[in-house]
């Protein structure tokens, strides 16, 4: 708002007096400097003898709501609009008040009835165009800021922002328009028209709309003639373009030719550049190329896609001849050479072990997961891509990971005897053997060998016991073989060695949340926020969603469930937070033209509900309503009941009072700290933390409807995380106990065809689709044929063949069989519903859980925990039982399960 | 001699742990927590100091400036130790020489620093060779200066500056 906005005819069109007027726009002013108390002041000297004006009513509340006053202003705002409805400056600030409050549709129609009656207010237009972008009501805010720009044409920003619309609605050719408009309109010799990063910008941002919808030709050679205007300054930009145009347009020279000016700049440790060169010596089609060039990572084309042997030696050539001859210190292209080699050549282990023994000689803790891309897999549903193999079984299997083993040991066992490296005369220092060392172990992790793996790391920490990065690691094995308390042990040392490294600070956290010691991992993170006030809130504040996820989890471990779905709920804040910080960009980002960047965060920002660390927080919040859900008596409306119901009740009867105890203290510290304080903003924020604190166990949010609850975050899933096969497990979950029949089977579908590339079945779709065949019934009195179309798509669900849910159970278990590295949980799912169903004898079950041990996929500790039930619990099977546990001790040898 | 390359580093409260572990596998006795915190205060990196190779802490060496008089003063070598398995690589070498650097220093000499002096467990062949070396002259023997371990008699060593 500006002074232009203070209106003085108002008051039911009497115009204010001399005196009053000025007093306004004082008010106004007082309000944009932000000295309230001085704009509350005027105000009411102006509501003295006018106590029914609007606008000064409307200011003043707008002063109040700055002020953390909310209510106060609302209604304030709420009375000033009751009189003056006809005033823009009521409507506009009756606009900034829901925008304050984050209720921005609300906001829209109040700006927007304050445009009727002043339509070419711009800053009015301006702010509902913010509001517009945020909302993404794309179509609004192109409009609105194609009267901006008829308003003020002269202003570079208007016409970037009406483009800029024009292309976030999808009308590329618009937007290229809107820009071409804008240039033309530029005088000869404009600072627009001279080399400059905003020039620049501009330019490969109208390049990236051209690329975008497909014009490369046009796009190229766009990209030459600015080039030849020599307008720009993002070089490195300009030629991947280049480099991608072109082999789109299949014009593999001049690709060749980019990319290598690309190494010459030194990108040479880049994979995409090493890509996209490789693609282009190999004139591989433009669609092709389109799918390689999206990859991210370490992996360059020969570990992408399979390549025929001509092609490889192709590449082999060029690469050992030219690019290691040109670049002999390039990591990326020593790299890529092993990956052209035949793995079982005497080259390929030539060059491993070169590349091995550079590695440790260096000390490069991250040696293992490097290599470990190097375990590529195809599959023949997987087409001609390659994956990474990381299942143990797959990785113990794997040509590379026995050869790089057998390397591992040849150089440890020189090193040991000799100090030097096999075929070698140099002598290495202690730090050499103990990256083998080092290198073994985690070569064993992959392999799940953790009694091995200990064994090597032990021997490091032995040899050098002042190393932070060799207890985490330590820390790291422990935890797998199954002792997540000892684990925890392991990583404070490692962090007792070096307080100010804040990883092995983190992850010392981490493990202690696991461990489930959540107030000595509060005492952890404490040592790294801000010293003041409550180290929670800082957490909070930093956003610190690992810590919150990992806490949650452990609240939920304690049958904590107010306090578990608290900390969830924070996440989702972040989240919410994150969404609403890109106001900061929207005006930003066209005044600098940083468009490219920022049409990548509005993209961005549209689809972070799909983010990992959400879909886990909303996943949380609904697994553990279901739990509240499902144990209705256990857990009811607090969870102290919870606990005093359990076994060991006196124990957790004196935890829940010292948990009483300690709540009331922090209520004294709070307190006091309000007392002592007394700065009116320092207030505020105290504020802001009691309310948070009015329920710092959740207990408000254990009596909400569970199931309402749950189909709410289940419903934010579909809609933003439709390939995360967990959405659709949860939507099942919600959808199953809401006697909702039609969408719980649409949702093991949409299951279904999210795992369409995998040759077998997800053991939890296979679970729900036998308990939807066993529950799944439509309300009755459903229209009889809506009850065929079920009753059929229900027999669609069990897949081509089977015809009954027996035969479906019998086609898998005789699937499983057929295939020795069936998964372990399919084989536990498959092995009850046979139990279920009296299907096979209870020894056949029993026998596909074990008949395969260990050499099965998908072996967790906790999978192994799952078996081993199960196996007990079948009459007559008790040999099995502890077969199965004597081989899971040996795999977790510190585990208390088995 | 397979030298290894080293860097110095300072002794502080954050890493000071690495300190206890480099004297528990180097030295017979084990010292006060008031040791390891007088270190710290001293924020010097010249008397106190850890020997790094690769980025890890392999040894250590702690002195303190004792005055005799009004005029002199020594450098007193309260301990030197580097692990197991990298001695025999001039660490310890190193961190004695780095001392003896600072002790011929402008800025030592102009606190008047005399001599570097150390006590050395009589049965010490080793130690008393490694000083000697360094330019160390063996000194008085001290009866009962340990109390904790055999044989309890210890040699002073010093260099003359």
């Amino acid at each position: 708002m500006t002074s232009k906005d203070a209106n003085p005819q108002a008051g039911k069109g009497i115009p204010l007096p001399k005196k009053e007027t000025d007093l306004f726009r004082s008010v106004v002013k007082h309000y944009e400097c932000k000295q309230y108390k001085k704009g509350i002041k005027s105000a009411d000297a102006i509501l003295k003898r006018f106590p029914k004006h609007g606008e000064t009513l409307c200011m003043k509340g707008l002063i109040l709501n700055c002020t953390g006053k909310r209510e106060e202003a609302i209604n304030m705002v709420k009375l000033g609009l009751m009189n003056d409805m006809r005033s823009h400056v009521c409507w506009h600030v009756y606009g900034l008040i829901y925008r304050s409050e984050r209720n921005y549709n609300e906001a829209i129609k109040a700006y927007k009835q304050a445009l009727r009656i002043d339509k070419e207010n711009i800053q009015i237009l301006k702010d509902l165009a913010l509001l517009q972008i945020q909302m993404r009501d794309l179509e609004g805010f192109t409009q609105t800021q194609h009267l901006i720009l008829e308003l003020k044409p002269n202003l570079k920003v208007n016409w970037l922002a009406f483009a800029l619309g024009k292309h976030m609605k999808g009308d590329c050719k618009g937007a290229v328009d809107v820009i071409d408009i804008f240039l033309s309109t530029l005088e000869q010799g404009s600072t627009d028209l001279q080399k400059s990063y905003e020039t620049s910008e501009l330019a490969l941002y109208k390049n990236s709309i051209l690329a975008e919808s497909g014009r490369w030709n046009e796009a190229l050679d766009h990209l030459i003639e600015c080039k030849e205007k020599d307008i720009i300054v993002d070089n490195h930009s300009w030629l991947k373009m280049c480099g991608y145009y072109q082999l789109q347009l299949e014009r593999y020279d001049q690709a060749k030719d980019a990319f290598l000016k690309l190494f010459e700049r030194g990108s040479t440790e880049d994979y995409s550049v090493h890509t996209g060169y490789m693609l282009a010596i190999l004139n591989i089609s433009g669609d092709l190329s389109k799918r390689m060039m999206k990859s991210k990572g370490a992996r360059a084309l020969p570990s992408l896609m399979v390549l025929s042997e001509m092609q490889r030696s192709m590449l082999q050539k060029e690469y050992e001849n030219n690019m290691l001859v040109q670049y002999p210190k390039s990591i990326a292209t020593r790299r890529i050479i092993i990956t052209l080699l035949d793995v079982e050549s005497d080259e390929w282990k030539e060059e491993i072990q070169s590349y091995i023994q550079l590695n440790i000689k260096r000390g490069v803790p991250s040696l293992g997961d490097d290599l470990s891309a190097l375990f590529l897999c195809c599959s023949p549903e997987n087409g001609n891509e390659y994956y990474v193999a990381e299942d143990p079984v797959d990785v113990k299997g794997h040509q590379a990971f026995c050869n790089i083993s057998k390397i591992v040991d040849d150089i440890i066992d020189s090193l040991e005897n000799n100090s030097t490296f096999p075929n070698d005369e140099d002598i290495q220092p202690p730090s050499t053997l103990l990256w083998a060392w080092f290198l073994r172990s985690v070569l064993h992790e992959f392999a799940a060998e953790y009694r091995e793996a200990i064994h090597f790391i032990d021997k490091c920490i032995d040899q050098t016991p002042t190393g932070v990065d060799l207890y985490e690691l330590k820390g790291r094995l422990v935890k797998k073989a199954g002792d997540i308390a000892a684990a925890a042990e392991c990583l404070d040392k490692g962090r007792d060695l070096d307080k100010q490294d804040r990883y092995i600070n983190n992850m010392t956290t981490k493990y202690l949340l696991q461990a489930d010691r959540e107030k000595e991992a509060l005492e952890k993170m404490a040592l790294f926020t801000r010293h003041e006030s409550d180290p929670e809130q800082n957490i909070f504040d930093m956003q610190v969603t690992w810590y919150e996820l990992e806490l949650a989890a452990c609240y939920g471990r304690k049958k904590m469930y107010g306090k578990c779905l608290k900390k969830y709920m924070a996440v989702e804040k972040h989240f919410e937070d994150i969404h609403e910080d890109q106001f900061d960009f929207h005006s930003y980002c066209i005044r600098k033209v940083t468009l490219r960047a920022y049409v990548d965060v509005l993209r961005w920002e549209d689809a972070i509900w799909g983010q990992d660390t959400y879909v886990r927080a909303a996943e949380g919040i609904i697994k553990t309503y279901l739990h509240l859900h499902d144990n209705p008596t256990k857990s009811s409306e607090d969870d102290e009941i919870d606990y005093s119901s359990m076994t060991a009740a006196e124990r957790k009867k004196a935890k829940a009072i010292a948990r009483k105890k300690k709540l009331k203290e922090e209520k004294k510290i709070l307190e006091e700290a309000k007392r002592e304080d007394g700065d009116e903003a320092k207030s505020k924020t105290e504020r802001k933390n009691l309310v948070k604190d009015q329920d710092p166990d959740g207990l408000e949010l254990l009596k909400k409807p569970h199931l309402d609850e749950a189909k709410r975050y289940a419903a934010t899933l579909v809609k933003n995380a439709a390939n995360h096969l967990n959405t659709w497990l949860c939507q099942y979950d919600v959808c199953i106990r809401r006697g909702k029949a039609l969408m719980a089977m649409r949702a093991l579908f949409q299951a279904l065809h999210l795992c369409r590339e995998s040759k077998f079945i997800h053991h939890e779709i296979f679970k729900r689709i036998v308990d939807f065949q066993e529950n799944g019934k439509l309300a009755e009195g459903s229209h009889p044929a809506v009850v065929e179309v079920f009753n059929m798509e229900k027999a669609t669900l069990l897949g081509p063949t089977s015809k009954s849910l027996n035969a479906f159970i019998l086609e898998w278990y005789e699937k499983v069989k057929a295939n020795p590295p069936s998964a372990l949980p399919l084989r536990v799912e498959v092995a009850k519903a046979m139990l279920r169903h009296n299907i096979g004898s209870p020894m056949d079950a029993s026998k596909l859980i074990i008949e395969n041990g260990l050499n099965v996929r998908e072996v967790t500790l906790n999978n192994c925990v799952e078996a081993l039930t199960v196996l007990k619990s079948i009459e007559g099977s008790e040999q099995h039982a502890t077969e199965f546990a004597a081989l899971a001790k040996k795999v977790y040898h510190l585990s208390s399960n088995f | 001699m397979r030298e290894i390359e080293i860097d110095f580093g300072m002794i502080t409260n954050d890493n000071v742990e690495q300190l206890r572990i480099i004297n528990s596998t180097s030295l017979p006795i084990s010292y006060p927590d008031g040791f390891y915190k007088d270190v710290v205060i001293a924020k010097d990196e010249s008397l106190n100091k850890f020997a790094y190779h690769n980025g890890f802490v392999i040894g250590a060496i702690c002195c303190r400036i004792q005055k005799d008089g009004d005029a002199s003063s020594k450098i007193y070598i309260m301990t030197l130790g580097v692990l197991p398995s990298y001695r025999g690589r001039n660490v310890g070498t190193k961190l004695v020489q780095s001392v003896i650097d600072h002790a011929t220093s402008e800025e030592c000499q102009k606190i008047g620093i005399s001599e570097i002096m150390l006590h050395v467990q009589i049965s010490n062949n080793d130690a008393i060779k490694f000083y000697e070396r360094l330019g160390f002259e063996k000194g008085e023997l001290v009866e009962n200066y340990y109390k904790r371990i055999d044989p309890p008699h210890c040699y002073i060593l010093r260099k003359k500056l």
